[in-house]
C-alpha cells in the first residue's frame, strides 16, 4: 500500500512541478521561457512560516511539502489565544496563518491578511459547498452562527467587508472542519445518551465539562439550553442581550451546583480530563476522542438528536506576501488542496475541504469508514500508525453528508461578542 | 582634558554611573517604557480588531464597576493570604533548619540546589503531571485509600481551592526560604548564646530573639510571594480547572480578545494594588540596609 | 554546635516532608515518563516501556522539542551571562551612594514586583507600535532580563552589604591598582555567590512562560512550544523530558558543587583566605 501511494506521490509531483512552471509562466515576469528554471533555483531558498494551533500545525505536513515542492515550511504550533492575538497583532511574524472562521471574523479587519485570487485555486470549483455557498446539497438549509461561506469572501482584494456571495476574492482557503459533539465514558455512564440536555443531567454531577472558549462555549451552552426546553433561540449564533442573560444564568446555577469538575482549553486538557476518568461527559473534538480510544479506553463521540456544532479552519495569507513567495504561498495551497493532507488529516477524523481528492490518498477500507459511514473491513489506523477502529466497527455519527448535514450551527462571533465575553467572564467567576 | 582634578568622591559618583549604565538601559526600555505605553494605551478606545489613541475612561469605567472585577480582587486576595500564611510557616521552619541545624556551607549549597532542581522541569508539564497525581485515580488518592484513611477518592484535591494554593505554595514556598535563611545567617550566635545563659527557654529565644531579627527576611520573602501570586496567570487556571477567577486571567483573557486598552486598565489597576500592598509591607522593613 | 536535639529530628523530618512535597510532581513524572507505547499521560499505567526516551529523540507530530530546547538554553545562557555580569557591576556601583542611586534602587524592586504578564504586554506594545520585530532573542531576551536581573541585584547587594572591605583596603596598600583590586580580590571573595546569581538567572528564565508569551515572535522558547503541543494529542514524551531534565540537572549540580569545592580547595591551598571575606 505504501509503495502504491508513493507512486502516486510521485506523479502527483511531477503534474505539481508542471502545475507551478505553468503558474509561472502564467504569472508572466518578462522572460517566459527563462522563468521556470529561475523559479526551480529559488524556491528552494524560500521559506514559509505558518502558525496555528496544533491542531493541523503537523510537522509531517512541512516534511511533505520539503520533499513535493522543494521549500521549507515552518510550523509553530499555539494555543488558541496566542493564535488570534498573533493574527491580529504581530504580522510580521508570519507568512500563513492556520485559523478558525471564526477568528477570521475578528481579525480580518485588522487587515494584517490579503485575500485570495480563487482563479489560481485549482481546485477551487472541487471545494464543499459549505463553504461557498454555504449549503452542503443544494438542499441543505445553512445553519446558524459564523457559517464559514459569511466570513469567506470580500469584495476585493483590499476589501475589509465580507460578502455573502463568492466573489472571486476568498479570505481564508478552508482546510480541515469537523461536525463537533459531546464525547461520552459508555463504561462509566452505562445508558444511552441521545440529548445535548444530559450535559446538565445532575447525575453527572462533578463529571461534566465544557469548553473555556467563550465564542465555541457558548454555542454548546446554547446547544443544551434549546436541548432542556428552556428556550428556543431565533438565532443562536446572533443572541441578544436578554439571550445571553437567561443562557449564563442556567449555566452559572449548574456551576455553583458543582456540575462541572472543570473547564477544558487545550485540546490535550480534554483528552487527559476524559482518559483519567475525571469527567465521563463533556463537549469534545473528534481527534481527542480517537486520542482517548487509542489508549484503550473506551470513549464514544455521541451523535446527538438536535445535531451538530461545527467549526472550520483554513489558510490565510500574510499581507506582507508578495513575489515569489507569494507565488510559493499560492503553490502550497494548491498542494494542500490536492489530495494528501486531506488523506492525511481525514484520517484523524477531520473533513478535508476537497474531499474527492483525498479520497486519491486513501484506500477503499479508510474512505469507506472515514467518509462514507461504512463498517470498516480492516483495522482502521491513523497517520501515525495507531489502531483506532477494529474491522466491523462504524463511525460514531455515520457518513459525512449524514454527519456535515446535521449541524445545527456553527462556532460564533455575535454582535454582541463584548457583552457576551463579559458575561462569560462573570461566569468562571461566578 | 586636564581641567581639574575631581575630587575623589565626584570620581567614584563617575564610576558608579558607568557602571550602573547598562542595568539602568536594560530596565529603561524593556521596563519602563512598556509600563508608560500601557498607562497611556489604558486610555485609548479599541474596537473588535485594532486599538487606537484617544483619551476616554471607559476602560477604567468598566472596569471598577464590574462586580467581576471586585469579587476576582477578593478571591485573589483570599488566595495571597492562605498562600502566605503556608508559605511563611514552611520558609520559616526550612531556612530555620538550614541555618541553625545544618551548618556547614557546602551541605547548605547542597541542600538548596536538591530544592531547585524540581523547577528545572517546565512547570507547564509539572502543571499537567498534577492530574495524575491528585486526580480521582492519583497517587495522593490511591495512596491514601491503600492506607485505609479514605474510602473513595476525594474529589477536591484536584480542580479546587485547595489544588490552587497547593500549587502556590509548591511554587512560591522557596522564594520565601531563601530570603530568610539569608537573614538568619546574619544572626549573631552570640546573643543566641546570651540568651540562653540567660536563662531564657527555647521557645523564649525563638519568639524573642531570632522572630523579630528575621523580620526582615519574612517581610522580603513575603513581597515576592504576594506579587507573584498577584500576577498569575497560569497557575489558577490550571489548578482550578478553569473554574475560578483571579486578576491575571481577566487581564490574559482581555488580551486574548484583542481589547489591549481594557487589558491596559486592567494592568494599571492591578499595578496600582500591588504598589500600594507592597508600599504598605516597605513600611516595616528597610530593604536597602537588611539585605 | 549545640547537640541535635528533638528540634533538630522534627525540623529534620519536616524539611525531608517539604522536600518530599516539591519532588511530588517530578515522582509522578518520573513514574508516568515510563508509560507503555500506548499509555497516556495519567493513570491507569498501560504497560512498562522505555517507548518515549527513544521517542523523544524522534520528530513528534505537532512542535519541535529539540530546536525550542535550542533556543530556550541559548536563551538562558545569554540572560545568565548578563545577569551576572551587570549585577556585578551593579552591586559595585551600589556600593557607595551617587545621585540618583534610590531611584535606580526602586526601579529595581518595580522591575520585581511587576507582574510578569504586564511586562510582556508592554513589551509586545512597544515593539508594535515603533514597528519592530518581537523575536525571543531581543524582545523575550529583554523582558526576560527585568526579571532576573532584580534577582541578581538583590543577591549582589545582599553579598556587598557584608563585604568586608579591609581586604580590599590591604590591596590598596600594597599598592594594586582599583582594577587589580576588584580582579585578585573582590571577584574571588564573591565567586560562590556568583554561581548562585548564574543558577538563579538560567533557571527564571529557562522556565519563564508569562513574559515571553507575547515577546517570543515567530519562533517558540520551550515552554511556550509545550504550551502549544498541548493543543494537539500529547504523550509521555513530555515526561521523558521532564525525568531526562531531573536526571540532567542532578548531573549539572553535581559539576557545579565539584567546580565549588575544588576552588575553595585550591584557595585553600593557595593559603589565600579568599571565601572568608564574608561576615
Amino acid at each position: 500500500m505504501t509503495e502504491k501511494l508513493d507512486t502516486k506521490g510521485l506523479s502527483r509531483r511531477s503534474v505539481l512541478k508542471g502545475g507551478a512552471a505553468a503558474a509561472g509562466a502564467a504569472i508572466g515576469s518578462g522572460a517566459i521561457t527563462g522563468f521556470p528554471t529561475i523559479w526551480a533555483q529559488n524556491i528552494k531558498d524560500i521559506t514559509l512560516r505558518q502558525f496555528g494551533t496544533g491542531v493541523s500545525n503537523l510537522n509531517e505536513v512541512g516534511k511533505k511539502v520539503k520533499e513535493d515542492l522543494g521549500f521549507t515550511l515552518e510550523m509553530t504550533a499555539l494555543d488558541s489565544d496566542s493564535v488570534t492575538q498573533r493574527a491580529a497583532t504581530q504580522p510580521k511574524s508570519f507568512d500563513i496563518a492556520d485559523i478558525e472562521y471564526w477568528i477570521c471574523k475578528k481579525v480580518w479587519g485588522a487587515g494584517n491578511l490579503q485575500a485570495m485570487d480563487t482563479s489560481k485555486i485549482k481546485n477551487y470549483d472541487k471545494i464543499v459547498g459549505t463553504f461557498k455557498s454555504g449549503k452542503l446539497t443544494p438542499e441543505s438549509t445553512i445553519a446558524q452562527g459564523t457559517a464559514p461561506h459569511t466570513v469567506g469572501f470580500t469584495e476585493g482584494p483590499e476589501s475589509k467587508t465580507f460578502s455573502e456571495t463568492e466573489t472571486g476574492w476568498m479570505t481564508l482557503i478552508p482546510t480541515i472542519y469537523n461536525a463537533d459533539t459531546l464525547g461520552i465514558r459508555p463504561d462509566l455512564i452505562g445508558r444511552p445518551i441521545d440529548s445535548w440536555a444530559e450535559l446538565l443531567n445532575p447525575e453527572f454531577k462533578g463529571k461534566a465539562s465544557i469548553l473555556d472558549i467563550s465564542s465555541i462555549g457558548i454555542m454548546d451552552m446554547a446547544m443544551v439550553v434549546e436541548a432542556m426546553g428552556e428556550y428556543k433561540y431565533p438565532d443562536k449564533g446572533n443572541m441578544t442581550r436578554e439571550e445571553i442573560d437567561l443562557t449564563m444564568a442556567i449555566f452559572t446555577e449548574a456551576k455553583k451546583n458543582g456540575q462541572f469538575r472543570a473547564f477544558w482549553k487545550s485540546f490535550d486538557e480534554s483528552v487527559n480530563l476524559m482518559a483519567s476518568g475525571e469527567v465521563v461527559i463533556q463537549s469534545m473534538w473528534s481527534p481527542a476522542i480517537t486520542a482517548v480510544k487509542s489508549k484503550g479506553i473506551p470513549c464514544v463521540y455521541q451523535p446527538l438528536k438536535e445535531g451538530y456544532r461545527s467549526w472550520g479552519g483554513g489558510l490565510g495569507l500574510s499581507a506582507n506576501l508578495s513575489g515569489l513567495e507569494l507565488e510559493a504561498a499560492y503553490e502550497y495551497i494548491n498542494w494542500y488542496l490536492s489530495g494528501w493532507v486531506g488523506g492525511f488529516l481525514m484520517r484523524q477524523g477531520y473533513y478535508s475541504a476537497v474531499p474527492e481528492t483525498s479520497k486519491e490518498f486513501m484506500d477503499a477500507n479508510e474512505w469507506g469508514y472515514w467518509f462514507e459511514g461504512k463498517e470498516a473491513t480492516d483495522v482502521i489506523k491513523n497517520p501515525f500508525g495507531d489502531a483506532m477502529a477494529q474491522a466491523g466497527e462504524v463511525r460514531d455519527g455515520g457518513s459525512f453528508y449524514d454527519r456535515m448535514g446535521a449541524v445545527a450551527c456553527w462556532n460564533a462571533v455575535m454582535d454582541e461578542n463584548q457583552y457576551m465575553v463579559r458575561k462569560w467572564n462573570e461566569f468562571i467567576a461566578a | 582634558m586636564k581641567k581639574k582634578a575631581l575630587d575623589p568622591e565626584k570620581r567614584a559618583e563617575r564610576v558608579s554611573w558607568a557602571l550602573v549604565t547598562p542595568l539602568t538601559l536594560v530596565l529603561g526600555f524593556f521596563l519602563l517604557l512598556p509600563i508608560a505605553t500601557i498607562v497611556s494605551v489604558s486610555f485609548w478606545s479599541y474596537n473588535e480588531w485594532s486599538f487606537y489613541p484617544d483619551f476616554n475612561l471607559d476602560n477604567y469605567m468598566f472596569h471598577l464597576t464590574s462586580a467581576v472585577t471586585w469579587a476576582t480582587y477578593l478571591k485573589t486576595l483570599k488566595f495571597v493570604v492562605i498562600t502566605w500564611i503556608f508559605c511563611a510557616a514552611i520558609g520559616f521552619s526550612v531556612a530555620y533548619f538550614l541555618a541553625f541545624h545544618v551548618q556547614s556551607l557546602p551541605a547548605q549549597i547542597a541542600l538548596f540546589l536538591v530544592c531547585t532542581i524540581p523547577f528545572w522541569t517546565s512547570n507547564i508539564i509539572r502543571m499537567i503531571s498534577w492530574i495524575p497525581f491528585l486526580g480521582r485515580n492519583g497517587i495522593a488518592n490511591s495512596m491514601l485509600q491503600s492506607l485505609g484513611i479514605t474510602d473513595e477518592p476525594l474529589d477536591w484535591l484536584l480542580y479546587s481551592d485547595f489544588a490552587v494554593v497547593l500549587a502556590f505554595v509548591h511554587l512560591y514556598a522557596l522564594f520565601m526560604v531563601v530570603p530568610i535563611f539569608n537573614t538568619m545567617m546574619r544572626i549573631d550566635k552570640s546573643l543566641i548564646e546570651a540568651a540562653r545563659d540567660a536563662g531564657a527557654s527555647g521557645l523564649q529565644i525563638l519568639t524573642n530573639v531570632i522572630i523579630p531579627l528575621t523580620k526582615p527576611g519574612i517581610m522580603i520573602g513575603s513581597i515576592f510571594v504576594v506579587t507573584l501570586v498577584m500576577g498569575d496567570v497560569i497557575t489558577v487556571r490550571h489548578m482550578s480547572g478553569g473554574q475560578s477567577a483571579s486578576v491575571g486571567r481577566i487581564i490574559s483573557n482581555e488580551i486574548s480578545l484583542l481589547q489591549y486598552p481594557a487589558a491596559a486598565a486592567s494592568s494599571v489597576v492591578l499595578l496600582c494594588t500591588v504598589l500600594l500592598m507592597i508600599g504598605i509591607m516597605m513600611r516595616f522593613v528597610n530593604i536597602r540596609k537588611e539585605l | 554546635m549545640e547537640p541535635r536535639s528533638r528540634s533538630f529530628y522534627a525540623l529534620a523530618a519536616f524539611f525531608g516532608l517539604f522536600v518530599l512535597f516539591l519532588y511530588g510532581p517530578v515522582i509522578t513524572i518520573g513514574i508516568l515518563s515510563f508509560q507503555g507505547p500506548r499509555g497516556g499521560l495519567t493513570f491507569p499505567m498501560n504497560g512498562v516501556s522505555l517507548h518515549w526516551f527513544f521517542d523523544l529523540f524522534e520528530e513528534q507530530a505537532v512542535g519541535d522539542i529539540w530546536g525550542s530546547f535550542r533556543r530556550s538554553f541559548g536563551l538562558g545562557l545569554m540572560v545568565m551571562v548578563v545577569t551576572v555580569v551587570f549585577s556585578v557591576m551593579g552591586g559595585m556601583a551600589f556600593r557607595q551612594k551617587f545621585r540618583g542611586s534610590t531611584f535606580l534602587f526602586y526601579m529595581i524592586i518595580a522591575s520585581l514586583i511587576i507582574p510578569s504578564i504586564l511586562v510582556s504586554l508592554g513589551v509586545g506594545l512597544i515593539f508594535n507600535i515603533l514597528d519592530l520585530d518581537v523575536h525571543w532573542a531581543t524582545s523575550g531576551f529583554g523582558a526576560q532580563l527585568t526579571w532576573t536581573l532584580p534577582f541578581g541585584l538583590l543577591i549582589m547587594f545582599a553579598v556587598f552589604n557584608r563585604f568586608d572591605r579591609s581586604y580590599e583596603e590591604a590591596a590598596r596598600d600594597l599598592g594594586a591598582s582599583p582594577w587589580q583590586t576588584v580582579r585578585y580580590v573582590v571577584l574571588p571573595i564573591i565567586a560562590p555567590m556568583l554561581i548562585g546569581v548564574a543558577l538563579f538567572g538560567f533557571t527564571l528564565s529557562y522556565d519563564e512562560f508569562a513574559r515571553t508569551l507575547l515577546t517570543a515572535g515567530s519562533y517558540n522558547t520551550l515552554p511556550l512550544e509545550i504550551f502549544g503541543m498541548t493543543t494537539n494529542v500529547t504523550s509521555p514524551v513530555l515526561y521523558a523530558l521532564g525525568t531526562l531534565t531531573t536526571l540532567f540537572s542532578f548531573l549539572i549540580i553535581g559539576c557545579f558543587l565539584s567546580i565549588v569545592i575544588l576552588l575553595r580547595r585550591s584557595q585553600a591551598s593557595k593559603g589565600s583566605d579568599a571565601g572568608k571575606g564574608m561576615v
